[in-house]
């Protein structure tokens, strides 16, 4: 099922897939807490506050994300050792928010 | 209050800036700054650290992959440990002593500063002779250093030592509360033999993971205060933007010596937190 080496091409797609991912989330959660800040300074107003919390709540999923679509990308290279490993980081990190785990 | 919140961002920018270049969240620093110097409560700026520890690893990540420094293979199979270690770490912490948990990871990262000071003049690791799981999961990788200017290739070695040193460095993170970092760099530089630029880059892919389900936990015990962790995290983002530039062009030798000191510093702190006061 796993082939000792695989094409350096699959490795350097999923880096791109990734960064892409990564660089949205990054993006709209800077974008979200610049304009919720913003927001605050300049008239006070309660929007600032949900924007800023929209923004928190978009960066903390992103790495989330990542470990999704990083099985997403290994379930379609057929890698699935891979695709296990990303299921068990989830499983860890989904009993680790319902234990109100906070390591 | 605006001139406070405006050293808050320029704090948390250095903090990205370092978080970034070193592999790190940088909470040993951060927590400090805001609850000392700014008087945040405790709580609030352990939160807004954890969320930060996502900023650096997400913002510096992009860069990182693009220059395929962040080796994704290793990091994914090293990940397993610093989740179930975070988790178990958690779940047993009130049975342990705290005391002598942090005296011996203290003295443990003591030891990794030694180690690495005695290697702080080596730019790139010795021949590498990659083991059988290594080989099997295909965790070789190669990136083009824009400090030497040459391509890169390297092997990893001791993989199942590497992933039991990630379920203690994941443990150390959810009993202590410390480390997101300062374990994985030593773990992945001097025990699996991976450049030390590669091992900096792959601990800060791998923290933001790590730190997401602890920062839902402080969001949902409404320890995250948007007027705080708002400014914080935009901060650190700019910073580890920016940091991340700067570190794909830096020396190995130079991020190693700026590594040694905070090392060193963590695990005095964490000595004296086991010896005077828990």
């Amino acid at each position: 099922m796993n082939q000792a080496v695989q094409p350096t091409g699959e490795t350097h797609r999923i880096e791109s897939i990734l960064a892409r991912l990564l660089r949205i989330g990054s993006i709209l959660s800077a974008a979200l807490l610049g304009l919720g800040i913003g927001w605050m300074v300049f008239s006070h107003a309660a929007h600032g506050r949900g924007l800023i919390l929209a923004g928190l709540i978009v960066l903390v999923l992103t790495p989330v994300m990542r470990v999704v679509v990083a099985a997403l990308v290994f379930a379609r290279e057929r890698d699935w050792l891979y695709v296990a490993f990303c299921v068990l980081v989830l499983g860890a990190l989904a009993a680790g928010v319902g234990l109100g785990v906070v390591g | 209050m605006i001139l406070t919140s405006l050293a808050v961002f320029l704090v948390a920018i250095s903090a990205g800036v370092m978080g970034s270049i070193l592999g790190l969240g940088g909470g040993i620093i951060l927590v400090p700054v805001l609850t000392l110097l700014f008087g945040i409560p405790m709580r609030t700026a352990v939160a807004a650290s954890t969320v930060s520890i996502i900023a650096t690893s997400t913002g510096a990540a992009v860069s990182f992959l693009q220059d395929r420094l962040s080796n994704v293979r290793v990091a994914m199979w090293l990940e397993m440990g610093t989740a179930t270690g975070a988790l178990t770490g958690a779940l047993v912490a009130g049975y342990l002593n705290q005391r002598m948990l942090f005296i011996l990871f203290g003295a443990l990262l003591a030891y990794s500063g030694y180690s690495m000071l005695n290697a702080r003049a080596t730019e790139r690791p010795r021949r590498v002779v990659p083991d059988r799981i290594s080989r099997r999961l295909n965790l070789g990788g190669s990136y083009h250093d824009q400090a030497l200017g040459q391509h890169v290739e390297y092997q990893v070695t001791r993989s199942v030592p590497g992933l039991i040193l990630m379920y203690f460095s994941g443990a150390a993170a959810g009993l202590l509360g410390i480390g997101a970092g300062i374990f994985k760099v030593p773990a992945m530089d001097q025990v699996m033999g991976l450049p030390f630029k590669v091992s900096t880059a792959t601990s800060n892919f791998m923290i933001g993971v790590t730190a997401a389900s602890g920062a839902v936990v402080y969001f949902v015990r409404g320890d995250v205060d948007p007027l705080v962790t708002g400014p914080v995290v935009l901060g650190v983002l700019f910073g580890a933007l920016a940091g991340a530039r700067l570190m794909v062009r830096m020396k190995a030798t130079t991020i190693r010596r700026l590594f040694i000191p905070l090392i060193l510093y963590t695990a005095i702190v964490m000595i004296y937190k086991g010896v005077v006061r828990p």
